[in-house]
């Protein structure tokens, strides 16, 4: 185990480096100007080019990445030229409502869909199983602007109920994580009911119904419990979407989280703004997959990393 | 109450009953209520010379005042300054309003206005571009500067309006002067939610009597316009700016909400790039605005949410005088087109995504009407920064843009534009003639200016090198509880004298 930790803990830093080396030479290759993005439009040519110097974008681009690494390993991810201030700033201050939203999506992600799903599964072929199924093809279907839209229009301004849109207390949490979880949470419904399915079938759970355990027992304990390798794995993969931020719904509910961040960073050519994003949310998505394969080993004994 | 609590409280009486008569008279009224304002571009600093944006010079104006204001007629009047005047050509004195205080009590003076004017000059900020002209700023007194320029510069007080000013404290520590940054406006800074919102608090000692109106104002930046609708018909806020022609119908149905518009100070001017083959014609280039049916344009995709264009600048600024407007004839663009020996033209015209309300529609329709005299249109609707880029490499034909006249004054426009340094890397504009008039319409005085101005426009119209299909106009939705709001023709939300009931 420990030497499989070591192993994957290099190959990490490894995926790091080169997740790093790609954003920056992929920013700079693209066409666009950073300075011609800053400067309004009746700016003169001797100003773009001045501001280019001074944001040390004149300098060859592995001159400017070896600048970059060794701010980095210092913890200084650059100056954004759009904000004027520290990249790393810039970013963090986004974490909160990000993570908050990201969250909230989750919980709401796992409870609704795999309640849906054991009901759909345990319920095979009755009306809990179609309800379920159409709840998913809609989650799974419906786009998230217009979902968002929808519910502001909704229980924002017809009903009043919530507000529209803004981060400022866990109200206003409600809209947008329902609008961010319904993709998943249909993810997570089908999948949950394909699994439990398949397990139900199996012979051992024959054999705990006929020694008499409790159908809630069966159910929880036995099949469930194996059934949630393949969601974990599909929860992983989500949650680290999730928290490299939803521009979409970020942008109905004028939410200040990371995704609309760097969205706007990439229009504007505010190259240490995406590389801090990409290179945090990078770190972060592998750090995910390697407690979820650890999770693994805790779940289902069997499996075992030499 | 003990004895010295008794004389703290007949001091706070005495003072304040002292201090009453003093401000504005009988009728004043203390500033009650809180306004919320959505915007809708995201606010980058709380410098106010590091930006162009046009939602920072909303914030900003509360906190910071600048020398001179523009009304919306386009008048210029005493701000921080009482009073302005051209020494000689190259020489503008400004006289400064005396016993104004910053936010932290330092008083207002000649140093400010010298720090902020140098500091914008000599530091490698967005507007220091803008003020390389200046050659000095000298005090004279503690209440008088004197401005002195390289070159005539009588755009220079239009400028002003937009640079607020600082106190000389702010120098060497900018970084922790903008987290929290004092002025001498309206209301003071309070905070700023990055990416959510402002909050800003009256300010009791403002120099205006009677102003601001509201305790309090929160700016929140909602960048998309059906989120900024909703919220202001859910009551959750009470102004929004960038209205689209489209919605404007679904709020003026909403109660207690109104719909206020005004013609802006922007002309949409789409630009030839004159070096190439295509364009460079200027038959081809008059052939091409008598194929646009500017008024469907108007009334069909913009909803008559748009003015007919007599001039390429604006009504209102300096220069602007009526020359009717373009001709809409397919059969005599046909005409010169064949004389011009293009019968099978095909053209570039370049979009920066998502940028003005409705371009690709207006775009499509361009294509088919010019497309009814035999040009192919081919529209590249690309993201900004490429377009951009494009356009700098010339790879165009016709350039989708609009210019916004933020100073309420066309120098810049000129001089971006139409000069051959300005030009050289985004439309090839070259003409000594037109340059000469730019130049010599930078004196300070207006009649001059008008006159180089007009004949400057006498000359574009004839050239054509830009196609101008509409001035632009703001809208705005508020609701019915503010008292006093304007439409401002330059895209602010200004709430000083905005009151809430």
């Amino acid at each position: 185990m420990q030497s499989y930790l070591l192993r994957r803990l290099w190959q990490s830093a490894l995926t790091l480096v080169g997740v790093s080396l790609l954003v920056f030479v992929i920013l700079r290759v693209i066409p666009g100007d950073p300075a011609k993005m800053l400067l309004p439009e009746g700016a003169p040519p001797s100003a773009i080019e001045e501001l280019n110097r001074e944001l040390g974008l004149r300098e060859p681009i592995w001159v400017q990445y070896g600048i970059f690494v060794r701010s980095v390993v210092r913890g200084d991810f650059g100056q954004s030229f759009q904000y004027r201030a520290p990249a790393l700033r810039v970013v963090v201050e986004r974490v909160p409502a990000t993570i908050q939203l990201a969250l909230t999506a989750m919980v709401l992600t796992v409870l609704v869909g795999v309640s849906i799903g054991v009901l759909a599964a345990v319920r095979r072929g009755t009306g809990y199983d179609y309800a379920g199924t159409v709840l998913a093809v809609l989650g799974q279907s419906l786009p998230n602007f217009w979902l968002g839209i929808m519910l502001v229009l909704l229980f924002g301004v017809t009903l009043r109920w919530l507000p529209t849109s803004g981060f400022q207390g866990w109200q206003y949490l409600v809209l947008p994580s329902i609008t961010l979880a319904a993709f998943p949470t249909a993810l997570v419904a089908r999948l949950t009911r394909s699994s439990l399915l398949e397990i139900l079938s199996q012979e051992y759970i024959r054999t705990g119904r006929a020694k008499g355990l409790a159908e809630p027992a069966v159910i929880l304990r036995h099949a469930l419990r194996n059934a949630t390798i393949p969601l974990l794995t599909l929860l992983g993969l989500q949650i680290g979407t999730l928290l490299g931020g939803a521009v979409i719904t970020e942008s109905v509910f004028a939410w200040p989280g990371m995704g609309k961040l760097v969205v706007d960073a990439i229009f504007f050519r505010d190259f240490p703004v995406v590389q801090t994003v990409l290179i945090l949310s990078a770190t972060i998505f592998v750090a995910i997959n390697l407690v979820i394969d650890v999770l693994y080993t805790v779940l289902d004994p069997r499996i075992r990393y030499g | 109450m003990n004895r010295r609590e008794f004389l703290v409280g007949s001091g706070v009486v005495l003072g304040a009953s002292a201090v009453r008569p003093t401000v504005a008279g009988a009728q004043a009224q203390p500033p009650r209520g809180h306004i919320i304002a959505g915007l809708s571009e995201r606010m980058l600093t709380l410098d106010p010379a590091n930006h162009y944006s046009i939602s920072a010079t909303s914030v900003l104006r509360h906190v910071y005042d600048p020398l001179l204001d523009v009304t919306n007629d386009d008048k210029f009047v005493p701000a921080l300054a009482e009073s302005w005047r051209p020494v000689n050509n190259t020489t503008w004195r400004f006289t400064l309003r005396k016993g104004v205080t910053f936010h932290d009590g330092t008083p207002f003076n000649a140093d400010s206005v010298v720090f902020t004017l140098k500091r914008v000059r000599d530091g490698k900020l967005v507007k220091s571009f803008v003020y390389q002209d200046i050659e000095d700023v000298q005090k004279d007194g503690d209440y008088a500067v004197t401005v002195t320029t390289k070159r005539p510069f009588g755009s220079l007080p239009a400028h002003l309006t937009m640079l607020g000013m600082l106190p000389p404290i702010a120098a060497g520590s900018e970084d922790a002067f903008f987290q929290k940054p004092v002025g001498t406006g309206p209301f003071r800074f309070v905070s700023w939610t990055h990416g959510d919102h402002v909050e800003l608090a009256a300010n009791p000692k403002y120099w205006k009597p009677g102003i601001p109106k509201v305790e309090k104002v929160t700016v929140r930046f909602i960048t998309e316009l059906s989120t900024r609708a909703a919220a202001l018909r859910a009551g959750e806020i009470h102004v929004i700016d960038r209205v689209s022609p489209d919605m404007v119908q679904t709020l003026k149905g909403t109660p207690g909400v109104k719909v206020l518009d005004t013609p802006a100070v922007e002309a949409q001017r789409w630009h030839f790039q004159l070096a190439r083959d295509n364009v460079k014609d200027p038959r081809v280039r008059k052939a091409i605005s008598l194929a646009i049916d500017r008024n469907v344009i108007i009334k069909d995709l913009l909803l008559g949410y748009a003015r007919p264009v007599v001039n390429p600048v604006p009504p209102g600024l300096i220069g602007h005088t009526n020359l009717g407007q373009k001709p809409y004839d397919p059969e005599k663009a046909k005409q010169l087109l064949k004389q011009a020996g293009q019968s099978n033209l095909a053209i570039d015209f370049v979009l920066m995504k998502d940028l003005y309300p409705k371009q690709l529609e207006i775009a499509q329709a361009v294509a088919a009407m010019l497309g009814e005299v035999g040009i192919k249109v081919n529209i590249r609707n690309l993201e900004i920064a490429t377009a951009r880029e494009q356009r700098t490499a010339g790879n165009y034909d016709l350039f989708f843009s609009g210019w916004a006249h933020m100073p309420h004054d066309p120098d810049w426009y000129f001089g971006q534009w139409f000069t051959k340094a300005g030009a050289e890397k985004m439309t090839r504009f070259n003409d000594p003639k037109v340059e000469q008039l730019i130049a010599e319409g930078r004196v300070p005085d207006p009649k001059v200016r008008q006159q180089k101005y007009e004949e400057i426009e006498r000359i574009l119209w004839e050239d054509e090198p830009e196609i101008w299909p509409y001035y632009t106009v703001a809208i705005y939705a508020v609701s019915d509880k503010l008292r006093n709001f304007e439409a401002r023709r330059d895209y602010y939300v200004l709430l000083s004298e905005v009151g809430i009931a």
